[in-house]
């Protein structure tokens, strides 16, 4: 019940149910009671053209004509029945059509009251019978009492009942699918901006788009505002932690740069080693805390694909102006349509102290290839190689490397604190630094990012 | 040569700047970017120091507008960041080396002669042409291994010639580019130290290692040795 597609689904079909149900219920009992009162009043009606034809005999009974007015009356089973009885309750006179049927003698009314009852047929037939109780005025002037009584069969009245049910049911059935279907197009299409809302979160998240359109309805144009307030201040916040260092690793250094300057022009020789050290010291430590991952701080908000083969294109062509006197021979395997999802600092970082340790090392050749960590190219993971054809680095003291992330070389200065760097991104992203042998004969650094 | 220092630390702006000029060169020194962005446009530069984090407009800034009113000579970058975003941006804008701060000033004048070296076409750091050789690091001129004693003016005209050998530069560039100030800019003067090098280069004038165009200016004539 995640969905409120479902949700909404449920709960209107629940509410549908009932509503059709109430109105069913209410417009079958309508319909049964104008049905019941009209056959009531048709029976009514029989009844007094029987009493109308009904003539007193010198017998002191009553007499009907053979041929009432109503021809079903005088057709064998035709449903419709009357016969007429004495005070004893002995029938004095039956229709032609009650042949055979015995029409249960019932509840006696009262004098002059008109007495409507369903009741069963021998034959299980449900047949409403009226029943009216008079006081003949006979010849001799004397009263008796006589009971009419007219039944007709309510087989046909059912039938009609039912054929009502039938097609109301069907209407209202048809009537229920169809409103389900339109208010499930309906909700596909109000729903529509919240699953664009989705997918474009989904982007940002992939790095693909930098904040909502902001093309929504009124009602959701707050929450997409809001969105992208976050998004942006959530970038501003990692752009501010940056200028932040920035401006810290600027007013430390340029004063410890100052020093060493002064250090240079006077002051004895052991004196100013002494300071240098201390210098150097304070710059290792300033350093290392500024190069840590921007990724702790940049959630996956912020993070955006990063064109793999146009950043290192630009590395190199960095590294060979640094480089010109050494002039390495730099090879790059990189899919054109290869990305990384990240900080773009973070990945410069990962590949540019490689490269730089490489081009540091290298007697002539370095091949660098990135390729994604599975088989997607675009999913984000990484696999980047770099490999040099220089001393190499042995096992022993890779390990070393690894672990202490200190340097190897105190000659070379920054190979360990590059690496180090380079291990904390990739371990922040999930990944891992490995150091191996290359087939250029020198060390190999590899580092893996999985897809996120 | 004439180098401008771009840094807003005066401290460090000025001992870097009396580094340099101890090494031969003529400094000139601009406090922020607009003032350096000025130098950079308006003066015989030859190499610039720049600072990234600079008030007023930014290194980089400066970098881009001087490349883009096409200035060729090189530049080094100082940067307080050394995340290689900072260092590629730099690079990218039109920089040729970087340095990070806190960085020893001898590292700073190595990469200076370094970049010189290689803008002049010359790939290492000792310039051969025939029998000469000129080392900068050490700034010390020999011909047919004999060192040659000199002044420092005369060192600079030497280094400014042959950084650019083959090329031929006019009595004007050197002025402009050797007086650290703008003491009266006589050419003659320009002709004396040339006069005095040829003689003490070439006493027997069995090489000629300095031509002499006339009406357009000097050219070191020496073919560039294996290493250039």
């Amino acid at each position: 019940m995640s969905s409120l597609n479902a949700r909404l689904l449920i709960s209107v079909s629940v509410l549908l149910m009932f509503f059709f149900g109430v109105t069913i219920v209410v417009l079958d009992t309508a319909f049964r009671s104008a049905g019941e009162q009209a056959q009531a009043d048709i029976l009514d009606g029989h009844l007094m053209a029987i009493l109308a034809a009904a003539e007193a005999t010198d017998a002191g009974g009553l007499e009907l004509p053979p041929d009432l007015q109503e021809p079903r009356f005088g057709t064998i089973g035709s449903g419709l029945y009357a016969e007429l009885r004495g005070d004893q309750g002995e029938a004095v006179w039956r229709s032609r059509s009650a042949l055979g049927i015995d029409i249960p003698a019932g509840e006696q009314p009262n004098s002059g009251v008109r007495l409507f009852l369903n009741e069963i047929l021998a034959d299980g037939t449900p047949v409403l019978t009226l029943s009216l109780a008079v006081q003949w005025e006979l010849p001799d002037g004397n009263y008796r009492p006589f009971v009419f009584k007219v039944a007709e069969s309510l087989d046909s009245f059912n039938a009609q009942i039912a054929q009502f049910r039938r097609q109301l049911f069907g209407w209202f059935a048809a009537v229920a699918l169809i409103m389900l279907l339109s208010i499930s197009v309906l909700l596909r299409q109000l729903l529509r901006p919240l699953r664009r809302i989705e997918n474009e979160i989904g982007e940002i998240e992939q790095g693909e788009r930098a904040s909502l359109s902001g093309q929504f309805p009124t009602e959701l144009t707050g929450v997409a505002r809001n969105m992208n307030v976050l998004i942006n201040s959530e970038r501003a916040r990692s752009d501010r932690y940056r200028v932040t260092l920035d401006n810290l690793a600027h007013s430390l250094k340029t004063p410890l740069a100052a020093m060493r300057a002064l250090l240079n022009q006077g002051g004895s020789e052991e004196f100013a080693d002494r300071y240098n050290e201390q210098i150097d010291r304070m710059d290792e430590i300033v350093r290392y805390q500024l190069r840590k991952p921007a990724s702790s701080q940049a959630e996956s908000l912020v993070r955006t694909l990063i064109p793999v083969k146009q950043e290192v294109a630009r590395l190199v062509e960095g590294l060979k102006k640094v480089y010109h006197e050494k002039h390495p021979a730099i090879e790059t395997k990189i899919d054109d349509e290869m990305r990384f999802r990240g900080d773009s600092g973070d990945f410069l970082e990962i590949a540019g102290n490689l490269l730089d340790n490489a081009c540091k090392w290298c007697d002539r050749r370095i091949r660098m290839t990135v390729c994604p960590s599975s088989g997607d190219k675009s999913d984000g993971g990484m696999a980047l190689v770099v490999a040099d054809d220089g001393p190499g680095i042995p096992a022993e003291a890779a390990d070393e490397l690894l672990q202490r992330g200190t340097r190897l070389d105190e000659s070379t200065p920054g190979h360990g604190i590059g690496l180090a760097v380079v291990k904390e991104i990739a371990e922040s992203y999930g990944g891992k630094l490995e150091i191996a042998q290359s087939d250029l004969g020198g060390a190999e650094f590899r580092v893996t990012i999985p897809a996120s | 040569m004439r180098l401008l220092v771009i840094e807003d630390d005066a401290t460090l702006r000025e001992s870097l700047a009396a580094k340099l000029a101890e090494g031969g060169f003529a400094v000139e020194q601009a406090a922020d970017g607009k003032e350096g962005l000025y130098y950079a446009l308006e003066y015989p530069i030859d190499l610039a120091i720049v600072d990234l984090g600079l008030p007023e407009m930014s290194g980089l800034e400066i970098i881009r507008e001087a490349r883009e009113k096409g200035k060729t000579f090189p530049i080094l970058i100082l940067t307080a960041r050394d995340r290689w975003e900072d260092k590629v941006d730099g690079l990218d804008a039109g920089a040729d080396d970087y340095v990070v701060k806190p960085f020893h000033v001898e590292e700073v004048t190595a990469r200076v002669n370094a970049l010189l070296r290689r803008s002049g076409g010359w790939a290492s750091s000792v310039m051969t042409a025939g029998p000469v050789k000129l080392d900068m690091s050490r700034q010390e001129l020999t011909v047919n291994e004999a060192a040659i004693e000199l002044t420092s003016f005369e060192y600079k005209i030497i280094e400014y010639l042959m950084v650019r050998a083959g090329q031929v530069i006019s009595k004007t560039e050197l002025t402009e580019r050797l007086y650290d100030q703008d003491f009266e800019r006589d050419s003659n003067v320009i002709e004396v130290f040339i006069g005095r090098l040829r003689k003490k280069m070439d006493p027997d004038n069995t090489i000629n290692p300095i031509e002499t165009l006339r009406g357009r200016g000097y050219r070191f004539a020496l073919e560039r040795g294996p290493s250039g």
